[in-house]
């Protein structure tokens, strides 16, 4: 394991397009996650409740997981335990064969890379496609991810073109939009045909059996809405006990992860479709993975388990900006992956990645919840020393360090020997140019300081200093920070309309009576004519679509046939060909631009999500300030009442090659707000 | 008035650079306190621990607190690393061990880094150097987020007439103790992005507050053919010749 690692080092240092990529995703992640935490108010103090709340929860794992699973449960979704990769892939496999799936639909989850599921499915006769565009890309080429959450952070553009080329036959181009539609089409066809989807989970919410998931390109929500069945593989830790709970975490891990202050989509998943709804998965299953994390919460590396896989302690860790995710040799790489890869799947496999590492401590710095990387590093090194069989050489340099440096006259003899072999040694200005091996590693690339003949101990005998009179101390006046800015909140729809437009979604602020006119006036000028629409709901988009139905507009039938079929195919084709979506939207949400939207009676999912463009009526009195204050003011009750719910903010969007951002991937290009005074 | 504190020079200075070791004393003399240093001081034992042994850690450990605690007044170090080492890694090492934790813990509270101590326990800030020319400020790992020492050294050094002081980025400069010779590529990779960035920030001299980490980056200057130099905080505030030796 340890001869491979050194050689993917090499190999990895060597490859020019992957030191580029790399450098690139360092310097831009870093650069957003500085301006996006900029945004936020005291984050030591978020930091602190984040961990508290995570710590909370793995305190307390036994009971948390009973109460989530009871929820899952009344709430209609099934529950599955596996206590290892083997048991869960099994799972998942009998689930898909029991439908007859042949086809899964599956958006980026690190768990199942974990458990190496693909390779299960296939196995099993299935085929599975990822769907998120990274996850696509590093599919289509026969790799594992690269990052936890930028599976094809190793690739240049290039790379990409001449994937694209190879594998769908593409006519070679490094545009990145051209790259983003062609994969774009590939992957519409599989979100319309496959009989499964599979998903992994930000966060489960035991308080209301919540299913969390934090996604930008829209294949996300299709992966677990269109599809008649949907199975969802988390880790046993990734709990939270209340949606407050959730909403302190929701600030932190988009921009941790990608310096966003919030995803173009958060989806709360409660239960499967219900009776009068026009879509949504049929039949929902959960996953519960332990493989191996039930262990570690009762070992050194416990604190590991508070992660809520950001990937942030990659973005900023010097090795890994050398070498990259694949040299690790595990799903999980860099800072985190050095610590629960041997946690999870044995010290003597992985124990030996947590040596990569200075300590320098730059991953505990940006970690959201504080997990102290150097201190469960050094752990793993401890037990790796202890565990596993080690050079007998190295035990003997340690072993004679201590006897040395455990008595002042041997350290005093060891200072002497050390300068009478710098004198034997090649030297340039007194310092040593070869050192012999092992330590010619050092000399490689660097010169070694020569011992000194007299050290400082035996030295201070005949010094004679001078006490040079004292200068008067002075304290520095450090600059008091101003802070005292008070202002007066800005208007909660002024703001809501400027983080909407930052995100770029565009917001029309109108009077109700109005609407009408003003959505049909947009459609006409867009060419826009067959639209998906919300059934009948509040009064205001009720005259809207009644208005745009006189007016000779195309309003399509949204409900889908249950299970699978040639009917549901059609209808999906049909669905898809919509130029447009209208929905209604039950809060807004200022500091980040955001739109609830549920799904339930009437409410048709695939409204906001299918078609290249989304149309919302927003009343202006249901804008508040924060998640919070919406979640106080009925979005607790809305919640756990929807079988499923979006926090939408702005339109889809990846930026999974070369970190260039393309808007409008599967969901939606373009977010229209008519924002009713 | 002056009081006295225990100097832990470690043991890089000590065999490599005992100059370094001259000018730390003469820059706590100058803010005005006395200088002890305990005779049976040898290595913290930081290699060790960091390379995950913990049994050979610990012996280093308990001889380094048994010198110490024998003694009073705060105990100053010049080096981050070996600061943290004493105020942090014993107490992960005597986790288990009530007696030590207590001994290593009472040695915590008395234990400072070099700077740390010069200006948050004595509010001193202008010793009266000066320099001429262009300072390059590495922020050392140990110190900056291990310790949390950040303006200290800035402080210092802008109490340095004359001194054009250039602030490093505070990235690892690919030391990391046995790490270097365990990962010499990835080292290397480190080093030579930090040599780099020295380069474009013009400066004459380096200055850092731990002495593995300058030798780290003097040792790839000198192998580069740089006329580039390091220099430890206090010999820059002793406006003592400003390089390692």
């Amino acid at each position: 394991m340890r001869n491979r690692f050194r050689h993917r080092i090499r190999n990895a240092i060597a490859n020019p397009n992957l030191q580029v990529a790399l450098d690139r995703n360092a310097e831009r992640r870093m650069a957003a996650w500085n301006e996006t935490f900029a945004s936020l108010p005291d984050v030591e103090d978020l930091r602190r409740r984040a961990r508290e709340v995570r710590q909370h929860t793995l305190d307390n794992l036994d009971h948390y997981l009973e109460r989530f699973t009871q929820r899952l449960v009344e709430n209609g979704i099934r529950v599955h335990r596996a206590a290892d990769a083997a048991e869960a892939c099994r799972l998942a496999v009998a689930i898909t064969q029991a439908s007859g799936a042949t086809l899964v639909a599956k958006s980026k989850s690190i768990t199942t890379e974990e458990i190496d599921l693909n390779h299960s499915l296939q196995q099993g006769g299935i085929r599975v496609v990822e769907t998120d565009l990274g996850e696509f890309i590093v599919q289509l080429r026969g790799e594992a991810p690269a990052h936890i959450i930028t599976p094809a952070v190793h690739l240049l553009r290039e790379d990409v073109a001449a994937t694209f080329e190879r594998e769908l036959g593409m006519p070679y181009s490094t545009d990145v939009e051209d790259m983003n539609a062609a994969a774009k089409k590939v992957l519409r066809e599989v979100f319309l045909t496959a009989q499964v989807g599979i998903s992994g989970v930000n966060f489960g919410v035991v308080e209301t059996g919540t299913l969390c998931l934090v996604t930008n390109e829209g294949n996300g929500r299709m992966v677990t809405t269109l599809p008649p069945i949907h199975i969802a593989i988390m880790g046993v830790e990734r709990l939270v006990p209340s949606l407050d709970d959730l909403a302190l975490m929701l600030q932190l891990l988009p921009r941790s992860a990608t310096g966003q202050k919030t995803t173009s989509y958060v989806t709360l998943i409660q239960n499967p479709r219900q009776e009068g709804e026009p879509d949504g998965s049929d039949e929902r299953h959960v996953i519960l993975l332990d493989n191996g994390r039930l262990a570690m919460a009762n070992s050194p590396l416990a604190e590991s388990l508070l992660c809520i896989r950001c990937g942030a302690c990659l973005n900023v860790c010097p090795v890994f900006r050398e070498i990259g995710g694949h040299a690790y040799g595990s799903v999980y790489p860099g800072p985190i992956g050095s610590v629960v890869s041997p946690g999870l799947f044995g010290l003597s496999d992985f124990g030996h990645l947590a040596k990569a590492s200075t300590l320098c401590g730059a991953c505990k710095e940006v970690c959201p919840v504080g997990i102290d990387f150097p201190t469960m590093l050094l752990r793993v090194r401890d037990a790796y020393s202890n565990n596993t069989p080690q050079p007998l050489a190295m035990w003997l340099a340690m072993s004679l360090y201590a006897w040395l440096m455990v008595s002042p006259s041997r350290y005093r003899l060891a200072q002497r020997l050390g300068a009478w072999g710098s004198r034997l040694l090649p030297k340039q200005a007194g310092w040593v140019r070869t050192l012999p091996p092992p330590l010619s590693a050092w000399t490689s690339s660097r010169y070694f300081p020569s011992f000194a003949f007299q050290p400082f101990l035996a030295r201070k005998q005949r010094l004679n200093y001078d006490a040079k009179p004292t200068p008067t101390p002075q304290r520095r006046k450090r600059e008091t920070e101003q802070l005292t800015e008070k202002s007066q909140p800005e208007d909660v729809v002024d703001r809501f309309s400027r983080e909407l437009e930052d995100i770029g979604g565009t917001i029309v602020r109108c009077e109700e009576g109005v609407a009408p006119d003003k959505v049909a006036a947009y459609l006409r000028e867009f060419g826009i004519t067959k639209l998906i629409a919300w059934g009948e709901q509040q009064p205001a988009l009720n005259a809207v679509i009644h208005h745009l139905r006189d007016k000779g507009f195309e309003i399509l039938d949204p409900c889908l046939p249950r299970g699978s079929g040639p009917e549901r195919d059609r209808r999906m084709v049909d669905l898809g060909r919509a130029e447009a979506g209208l929905t209604g939207a039950i809060a807004g949400v200022a500091e980040t631009g955001t739109l609830v939207v549920p799904a339930g009676r009437n409410q048709s999912q695939l409204a906001s999500l299918l078609p290249p463009v989304h149309l919302v009526l927003l009343p202006a009195s249901v804008i508040h300030q924060t998640m919070t204050d919406w979640l106080r003011e009925g979005g607790e009750e809305a919640i756990a009442g929807a079988s499923s719910l979006n926090l939408i903010s702005g339109p889809s969007r990846t930026a999974d090659i070369e970190m260039t951002l393309t808007i409008g991937v599967h969901g939606p290009g373009q977010v229209i707000v008519f924002c009713l005074d | 008035m002056s009081k006295t504190v225990q100097l832990f020079v470690t043991c890089l200075i000590d065999s490599l650079f005992p100059e370094i070791g001259e000018a730390v004393v003469e820059v706590l003399m100058r803010a005005g306190v006395q200088v002890a240093i305990p005779q049976e001081q040898t290595c913290c034992g930081q290699p060790a621990f960091n390379a995950g042994y913990r049994g050979p850690a610990r012996k280093m450990a308990r001889h380094t607190i048994e010198v110490l605690e024998d003694t009073v007044g705060p105990v100053v170090v010049p080096s981050g690393s070996c600061a943290g080492m004493i105020r942090h890694g014993y107490l992960e090492l005597f986790a288990d061990d009530p007696t030590w934790l207590l001994r290593a813990n009472m040695l915590a509270e008395r234990t400072y880094e070099l700077s740390e101590f010069l200006v948050d326990q004595l509010g001193v800030v202008d010793l009266g150097a000066s320099f001429i020319g262009r300072l390059a400020y590495h922020p050392s790992c140990h110190l900056l987020r291990g310790l949390g020492v950040d303006h200290q050294p800035l402080d210092l050094l802008e109490g340095v007439a004359m001194a054009q002081v250039h602030r490093l980025k505070p990235e690892c400069c690919g030391f990391g103790g046995v790490f270097a010779v365990d990962q010499p590529e990835i080292s290397t990779e480190m080093l030579k992005r930090k040599l780099a960035e020295i380069n474009q920030s013009e400066a004459g001299v380096v200055v850092g507050c731990d002495v593995s980490c300058l030798m780290h980056i003097e040792g790839g200057l000198r192998h580069i053919g740089s006329s580039v130099r390091c220099a430890h905080l206090a010999q820059v505030l002793a406006g003592r010749e400003a390089t390692l030796r």
